[in-house]
């Protein structure tokens, strides 16, 4: 084994460093180095519980959003008896694409078909998966469900800020442009100041020089002087190409930095995106229904459709939940456990056997405002015309709240935009507007960027997840309070009920949420089912 | 003329006849009425007469907490609650005394006009916070 040496000449072993870790920071910490250092030992949230020994005890699993699959998958894999109810005629849950000929009634809505071409899709609810999100990628792998890549970034993207102000207020720009000027001159700024003396005092032996490196690296300054006269980087006004014409091409100048300033663009701008934003990032191929589709596949036929829960009542040797089924039928099942996975926007209206305490806390969190729409697109402009592949258009208007461009297909005839994606008052807002308004509204939006948006609209499909049965809200929004008052309460057992989502971690909104918190729940249960 | 360009003719003058509307709308400022206010604002989740959605969005229509104190109530609108969120990004003072004023007196309720006056007053809230302060998309 390769050695190193300490300061003062002995050997030290990875095996050393990897005990004194231990020594440190117990387990988790000892787990962490050996990743770092390639062990390939994932963090405890990587992989589901190992369990085994069901023995064919009953367990109902409410729900088959990801984590009433995860549930039903892992228990049903260790030897229970699993039986699944999903309201919908569909599994999935959020995790839900529209397709040619989907159909939507939100409340008070109207009804929608979606006309979309067929291969065309939005996915109407999650849509990017993170690196870090192991439990997602654990089934995509298991199951043979494949991911491509999301562009989440793309410099030579648009920014249409109409409120800014100035001479660049309300013109669209280029974020590679917006990004090299105002790290140019920011480090410029900061060079000058630095190259003067004025901030000798912040610097230990030698910092100053390499600090001086680091910025006119940043901004790409110049040699000598460390000034910003402009980078490539921000985009020529004509590419190099061959010969003489183009031959060289021609450099762009730089925006003047008040008029970027007043433009409001450089708020797209961060040193690292955050964490659930970085790239690598992943969508599944085909859809994100497609994880969803794999999980059914490597399950037995358990899933009930078209069961609507109405009741969940509880007595010492069992749990029953009473439906609805897709014929008007009311029935029940009874089973030693349930597993639900229903949102709680929605699982405060059921009729449930539970303590005051465990109640309340259903009805103490709130869920959010959001929608989005899909706009296909009969020729692909952004790439052909713009060339731009993927990523988001920056605007400032909150009924938009982005436009993004496929990450799929390219180079292809057609694609799918997703024209608005808002949150809170501004879904709200979007949400009022009937199906041909949200329309026309994401396309004169999208037209203002694009002068090719209008004519080459085709089909849509709008959706405001609070007004979707069986959902009545994108995500759940835990509250401080509602963190320390009502969440340690739902994660523990009413009786024989046990809850698992989203909403049950700390990555609401994610579907990782709702399989990290399956994951917890059902060796949760397991634990307790194995000791009785 | 092939239906799909007649489709797309209807979808342009949409958009233009919308985006015309808005802007006339913008120009006139404050001049939307109380119901078109709710109509836009509200209707989406308390629906078109006020009636809610059970333990979803409350019912407006014989609703005792929005006909008593005004000023709690446009506290409500400013800061938001629960999930319901906060609309002063979204309407003036004058905007949500016009809102409250028609719930306060429509669908059968019977309470006095709420003035932009009384708005001004309920302001000192903290708003909740808007989910993500930049403009980056999440989740």
């Amino acid at each position: 084994m390769p050695m190193s040496t300490n300061p003062d000449g002995s050997a030290f072993s990875r095996r050393m460093f990897l005990e004194r870790l231990g020594g440190v920071g117990g387990t988790a910490l000892l787990m962490a180095g050996m990743s770092a250092l390639g062990f390939g030992i994932e963090s405890a949230a990587a992989a589901p519980p190992a369990m085994s020994g069901g023995k064919g005890k009953k367990v109902i699993v409410l729900g088959t959003g990801v984590a009433g699959l995860t549930s039903a998958y892992e228990l049903a894999s260790a030897g229970y008896d699993v039986t699944v109810l999903e309201a919908r005629d569909r599994v999935g849950g959020r995790s839900f694409s529209a397709r040619k000929g989907t159909t939507l009634t939100e409340i008070g809505g109207e009804t929608q078909v979606c006309d979309f071409d067929d291969g065309s899709y939005i996915n109407a609810g999650p849509w990017r998966i993170p690196y870090f999100h192991r439990g997602y990628l654990h089934y995509a792998k298991k199951f043979h469900v494949p991911v491509e890549l999301l562009n989440n970034d793309n410099d030579h993207s648009y920014i249409n800020f109409e409120k800014g102000t100035g001479p660049l207020g309300g013109k669209i720009v280029r974020k590679q442009e917006v990004a090299a000027d105002m790290r140019g001159y920011a480090t410029e700024m900061l060079a000058k100041q630095v190259r003067q003396g004025a901030l000798d005092a912040q610097f230990g032996a030698g910092d100053k020089e390499l600090f001086l490196d680091y910025l006119r690296s940043e901004g790409y300054l110049t040699k000598g002087d460390f000034k910003y006269i402009g980078a490539e980087g921000r985009g020529p006004l004509i590419n190099p190409g061959a010969g003489l014409d183009p031959g060289p091409g021609k450099d762009s100048e730089p925006y003047p930095l008040s008029d970027l300033l007043k433009s409001q663009t450089w708020r797209t701008l961060r040193s690292v995106s955050s964490l659930d934003q970085q790239r690598t990032m992943f969508e599944p191929v085909g859809g994100m229904d497609q994880l969803p589709a794999g999980f059914m596949r490597n399950m037995p036929p358990i899933v009930k459709l078209q069961h609507v829960v109405e009741k969940i009542s509880q007595s010492p040797g069992k749990i029953e939940v009473f439906y609805t089924d897709g014929a008007g039928q009311k029935g029940s099942v009874s089973a030693d456990y349930c597993v639900c996975t229903i949102p709680l926007s929605v699982l405060r209206g059921i009729d449930l056997q539970v303590s005051p305490k465990f109640k309340e806390a259903i009805g103490g969190v709130s869920y959010a405002l959001v929608g989005k729409i899909g706009l296909q697109m009969k020729r692909r402009f952004w790439e052909d015309d713009h060339h731009i592949y993927g990523g988001h258009i920056y605007v400032d208007d909150p009924m938009i709240g982005t436009i993004s461009l496929p990450s799929t297909g390219w180079l292809a005839d057609k694609g799918v935009i997703l024209g608005f994606y808002p949150h809170g008052a501004a879904a709200a807002k979007i949400s009022a507007m009937s199906l041909a308004e949200r329309k026309a509204y994401a396309i004169a939006a999208g037209q203002k960027v694009f002068p090719q948006y209008a004519d080459n609209a085709e089909g849509s499909f709008s959706i405001a997840w609070h007004r979707v049965p069986h959902n009545m809200g994108g995500w759940a929004q835990w509250t401080e309070e509602g963190r320390a008052k009502y969440y340690p309460t739902l994660l523990e057992p009413d009786g024989r009920l046990y809850l698992a989502g989203e909403h049950l971690s700390y990555l609401t909104g994610w579907q990782e949420g709702g399989i990290e918190s399956a994951w917890q729940q059902i060796a949760k249960l397991h634990k307790r089912a194995q000791a009785a | 003329m092939p239906a799909r360009v007649i489709g797309f003719a209807v979808a342009l003058s949409v958009a233009l006849s919308v985006a015309g509307a808005c802007a006339a709308q913008a120009a006139k400022g404050q001049a939307a009425d109380g119901a078109t206010l709710f109509k836009q604002n509200c209707s989406a989740c308390h629906q078109a007469a006020g009636q809610g959605i059970p333990r979803s969005f409350p019912a407006l229509a014989g609703n005792a907490f929005v006909q008593g104190d005004p000023k709690a109530v446009a506290f409500v609108l400013l800061n938001g609650r629960g999930g319901m969120p906060s609309f002063r990004e979204d309407l003036s003072n004058d905007q949500i005394a016009r809102v409250l004023t028609f719930v306060r007196s429509a669908w059968g309720n019977r309470a006095p006009p709420v003035t932009a006056a009384i708005v001004a007053r309920a302001q000192g809230g903290i708003a909740r916070r808007q989910d993500s302060p930049s403009v980056l998309p999440y989740h």
